[in-house]
């Protein structure tokens, strides 16, 4: 936890993520191409003028057994990254701050802090039937600066999190320290 | 719209006797193995400094990483000598 160190007396309330719909719509084109390889045979022999070429796909042999092999190491490495992406990408709300962690790509890591009591809106936003059905939406924190505005996109639940922030706004410091 | 009937085209591993002399495919396939492999190593170093620096102590951290390194091994056995261990009942 190099670039978000807890402050003495502060803990952590929540920590939430990208809805885990969501990201399983991130893995569906892993899934696809995971698939394909097994299905590509099935799916030639249907087409006559190619059927002679589903034979290619014999995964007896070693050299395609090695290719297909090539290709899913590939695939389910691509995919782990992904999930890895997902993973570290956080919403952090502790009792003085909420934190924001995007990691865009390896090594390419935004992390901000917004004070609580500097918060003056939290609005959230939930669009859609799907997103209804299963609580995913938008959720937006403004500052009483200029222009800081948090948002966070297809969090689980954002009037819960709408909720605790809030609580956390208006909850009296416990020393002022003056 | 033509009318041409749909040309054969060679397989991949027709290609394979295209390659220049003194070079064999035995050769050529162990190389891509090996640049593949390379690359998997990388990615996943750099993954898993990633999970150790960023996770914030997550005990997700080590069952991705382990699981990670688990199922590439097996596919990388696959890939090899087409011993997937418990992978074997999924792969042909």
């Amino acid at each position: 936890m190099k670039e978000f160190e807890l402050e003495p007396g502060e803990h952590v309330v929540k920590e939430v993520r990208k809805h885990w719909f969501l990201f399983l719509g991130e893995l569906l084109p892993f899934a696809i191409l995971i698939v394909l390889p097994f299905a590509l045979p099935k799916i030639l022999v249907l087409a006559p003028p190619l059927a002679k070429y589903a034979m290619v796909f014999d995964y007896q042999t070693p050299l395609m057994r090695a290719a297909l092999g090539v290709w899913l190491l590939i695939m389910w490495t691509s995919a782990w990254g992904a999930f890895t992406r997902y993973f570290l990408n956080a919403w952090i709300l502790t009792n003085k701050r909420i934190a924001t962690i995007k990691q865009r790509r390896f090594f390419y890591r935004e992390v901000s802090s917004l004070l609580l009591p500097r918060v003056q809106d939290v609005t959230t936003n939930v669009t859609g039937i799907v997103s209804s059905l299963l609580g995913i939406g938008d959720i937006k924190v403004q500052s009483a600066g200029a222009d800081v505005e948090f948002t966070m996109r297809g969090i689980s639940h954002p009037e819960q999190m709408r909720d605790i922030i809030l609580k956390y706004v208006s909850a009296k410091p416990e020393t002022t320290g003056v | 719209m033509p009318d041409q009937p749909l040309q054969p085209f060679a397989p991949p591993v027709a290609l394979l006797q295209y390659l220049p002399g003194g070079f064999s495919s035995g050769i050529a396939v162990t190389w891509i193995l090996y640049a593949v492999f390379a690359f998997w190593a990388i990615y996943t170093l750099v993954a898993i400094y990633h999970w150790l620096a960023y996770s914030h102590a997550s005990w997700v951290a080590f069952p991705a990483m382990a699981t990670h390194i688990l199922v590439s091994l097996a596919l990388m056995s696959y890939a090899l000598n087409g011993q997937a261990f418990f992978l074997s009942n999924y792969l042909p």
